[in-house]
C-alpha cells in the first residue's frame, strides 16, 4: 500500500511506505471533528484500506484511554485496518509528565518513579473539550479548588508515599486514581470512584466506591467519618453491602459514625472506628 | 445593557426543567426585566408549548445559526408577560446542528439587548448539554427529591464545575410535604446536604402545574398556587432580592385546632399500626 491523501478538511493525513500506513490527525482540531473527518476519509477510500496494520500518530495531543479507544473504534469499524499502535514523539510524553509533576507539586521523590511505569500516570488530555467519560479526572488539576499538597515527608513516621488532598465533594461520575494515599475533605457521593495505591481517608460521608491498595497492598485501609458505601475494595478483596438498601431513599440520612475497613482473615471487615481503636490495635490501624 | 446567561439543567429528564424555565422567565419579565428564553432541546422542543406560543413560531434557533433569518425575526414575543421573548428549538433537526461556539455567539449578542438570557437545556450530558451550558455564566439545577434525580444532579453539578460554572443553584421540584412528614420522601435538607450546593427554590408538588402547562399559561401567573408563588420568589432571588427560603413542609403545616387534632390522631393511628 503506498499512497498520499489529504482530506479536504485537512484534518487527516494518510501516508504509507511498504506495509505500514501512517494516519496523522491534526493537532488543533477538536477530537469530535477529527473523528468525523477520519470516518469520512475511511468511508471514501474503503477499497484502499481493506487490510493491513496502521500506526496512529497522535501528534502533540495527549489522549485519555477512552479517547484512544474511540479512535480505535472509528478506524477498525470503518475499514479493514488493524491498529498496530498509537504513537507520538517521546518529548510529548515527557512534557506531559513534567506538567503533571509541576501541577501536583509533589516534593516526594517517590512520585515520578511511580509514574514512569506508565499505567498509573493520570494522563490528562490537553484539549479544551472535556473528555466524554471522565471530565473530572481529566480537568480537575486545573481547578483552583483541587489542589495537591505536599506529600507526607519521608522523614519521621510516614512511609514516604505521597498523599493527594481533595478539598471538595467528589461527585457522581468522577473517577479519581492516585498512586499514593488519598484524603478527601468532603463527601464522596454515590457514583464517584476513588482508587488509591495506599489508604483512603474520607473526612465526610463515603457513599461512593473506594478501592484502597489498588495495586495489591492488602494492608491499606479505608477510613471514613460515616459510610453507606455499597462497595468497598482493598487490594483484591471486595466488600458489598446488600442489607442496607432502603427503598424510601433515605439511605443518606443514617449516619454510621466513623468506620474503618481493613483486610482481616482474607476478607474485608468494616468496624466502627472508636476512640480507643488505635490503642487496641497497638497504636497502628494497619497492623495485624 | 449587559445581561446574564443562565442555564436551566438537570441531567435527568422529566424533573421540570422546561416548566421551571417558562415560569422563571415569566417571573423575571413580570418584575420588569427584558428576558429571552432559548429552547435548546432541538428535535424535542417543548418550551413553546408550555408557554403557549407554539402557533407563533416562524423561525427557530437553527434558522438563526444557519443564517436563514436575523435573530430579531426568531424572537417570539410572549402573550402576557411584557418584555419576554422565546427562541424556539427546531423540531426537525438534531443536537449536532449547532455548535457550542454558535451558542456562545448567539448568547453574547442577546446579552447586549436583554437583562436575562435563560437557556433551557435538554436532558442528558451529551452534545445538547454542552451546547446549552457553553454560554452560561450561572446555572440552575432542577431536581426532585428522588435518589435517581439527585444522582444525576450531582453528576451535572460536577460537569458544570469542570466547565467553570461554579455558581450552580438548586431548585428542588415536586416536594410532597405529606410524604416528607411521613418519612417517605427526602426533605430539602437531605438533598442539599447530599449535593453540597445552595438552594434557590423549594417547590411543592402542585397539580395546577399540569393544567397550566396544558393551557400554555405558566403557573407563576396564578397567585393562588403554592408552586406559582415559589416560582415568583425564585425570580425575585435571581433578581438579587433577599427572600428567605420557605420549606413547603413547614409552610403547609395545618393551622386550625381541628387540623392539629386530626394530625395528632393521624400520627397516633400510624404509630399504633406499626406496633
Amino acid at each position: 500500500m503506498s499512497e498520499t491523501a489529504v482530506d479536504n478538511q485537512e484534518l487527516i493525513q494518510a501516508f504509507g511506505r511498504g506495509s505500514l500506513l501512517n494516519i496523522r490527525v491534526d493537532d488543533d482540531a477538536p477530537l469530535e471533528a477529527a473523528c468525523r473527518a477520519l470516518r469520512e476519509h475511511l468511508g471514501r477510500s474503503r477499497q484502499l484500506y481493506t487490510k493491513g496494520d496502521v500506526a496512529v500518530d497522535i501528534g502533540r495531543r495527549v489522549l485519555a484511554v477512552e479517547q484512544q479507544e474511540r479512535i480505535r473504534k472509528v478506524i477498525e469499524s470503518e475499514s479493514g485496518l488493524n491498529i498496530a499502535r498509537f504513537w507520538c514523539e517521546p518529548e510529548v510524553l515527557e512534557r506531559e509528565r513534567e506538567r503533571i509533576t509541576n501541577l501536583l507539586s509533589l516534593q516526594s521523590a517517590a512520585a515520578p518513579e511511580h509514574w514512569s511505569n506508565g499505567h498509573q500516570a493520570p494522563i490528562k488530555p490537553v484539549e479544551n473539550e472535556p473528555a466524554p467519560a471522565e471530565p473530572h479526572a481529566t480537568g480537575q488539576a486545573d481547578e483552583p479548588g483541587y489542589q495537591a499538597r505536599e506529600g507526607i515527608s519521608p522523614g519521621a513516621e510516614g512511609d514516604g508515599a505521597p498523599a493527594l488532598m481533595v478539598r471538595r465533594t467528589c461527585r457522581s461520575g468522577e473517577a479519581l486514581t492516585f498512586s499514593g494515599n488519598v484524603v478527601v475533605m468532603g463527601n464522596v457521593n454515590p457514583g464517584a470512584q476513588i482508587a488509591a495505591r495506599g489508604d483512603i481517608l474520607v473526612f465526610g460521608a463515603l457513599r461512593g466506591g473506594a478501592h484502597a491498595g489498588c495495586e495489591g497492598d492488602a494492608s491499606a485501609v479505608i477510613l471514613a467519618m460515616s459510610s453507606v458505601s455499597p462497595h468497598l475494595r482493598i487490594a483484591d478483596y471486595r466488600w458489598q453491602d446488600e442489607g442496607r438498601h432502603d427503598t424510601s431513599g433515605r439511605s443518606n440520612k443514617d449516619s454510621t459514625g466513623p468506620i474503618i475497613a481493613r483486610v482481616e482473615n482474607r476478607a474485608i471487615r468494616v468496624t466502627p472506628y472508636l476512640k480507643n481503636y488505635a490503642l487496641d490495635h497497638g497504636g497502628n490501624p494497619n497492623e495485624r | 445593557m449587559s445581561g446574564k446567561t443562565i442555564v436551566m439543567t438537570s441531567g435527568k429528564g422529566g424533573v421540570g426543567k422546561t416548566t421551571a424555565t417558562a415560569n422563571v422567565g415569566v417571573g423575571l419579565a413580570l418584575r420588569g426585566n427584558r428576558v429571552v428564553v432559548i429552547d435548546t432541546d432541538i428535535g424535542l422542543r417543548n418550551l413553546d408549548v408550555v408557554m403557549g406560543l407554539e402557533n407563533r413560531i416562524v423561525y427557530d434557533l437553527i434558522d438563526v445559526v444557519e443564517e436563514r433569518c436575523r435573530i430579531e425575526q426568531a424572537l417570539i414575543r410572549d402573550k402576557h408577560a411584557g418584555e419576554l421573548y422565546l427562541v424556539a428549538a427546531a423540531q426537525t433537526r438534531d443536537k449536532d446542528c449547532i455548535s457550542s461556539q454558535q451558542m456562545i455567539d448567539l448568547c453574547r449578542q442577546l446579552e447586549g439587548d436583554f437583562d436575562y438570557v435563560i437557556v433551557d437545556c435538554p436532558a442528558g450530558i451529551e452534545q445538547g448539554f454542552r451546547n446549552a451550558i457553553a454560554a452560561a455564566g450561572e446555572a440552575l439545577v432542577v431536581t426532585t427529591p428522588e435518589v435517581s434525580a439527585i444522582r444525576d444532579a450531582d453528576r451535572v453539578i460536577g460537569l458544570l464545575h469542570a466547565s467553570d460554572i461554579r455558581s450552580a443553584k438548586l431548585i428542588i421540584n415536586r416536594i410532597k410535604p405529606e410524604m416528607v412528614r411521613q418519612g417517605d420522601m427526602l426533605d430539602a435538607s437531605d438533598v442539599l446536604d447530599m449535593l453540597a450546593v445552595d438552594a434557590i427554590g423549594l417547590i411543592p408538588a402542585d397539580d395546577r402545574v399540569i393544567t397550566s402547562t396544558n393551557n400554555g399559561t405558566p403557573v407563576v401567573y396564578d397567585n393562588q398556587s403554592p408552586s406559582g408563588r415559589e416560582f415568583a420568589r425564585i425570580a425575585a432571588r435571581i433578581d438579587g432580592e433577599y427572600i428567605p427560603m420557605i420549606d413547603p413542609v413547614e409552610e403547609q403545616q395545618p393551622s386550625s385546632i381541628m387540623d392539629k387534632v386530626r394530625t395528632l390522631m393521624g400520627i397516633a393511628r400510624k404509630a399504633s399500626s406499626h406496633v
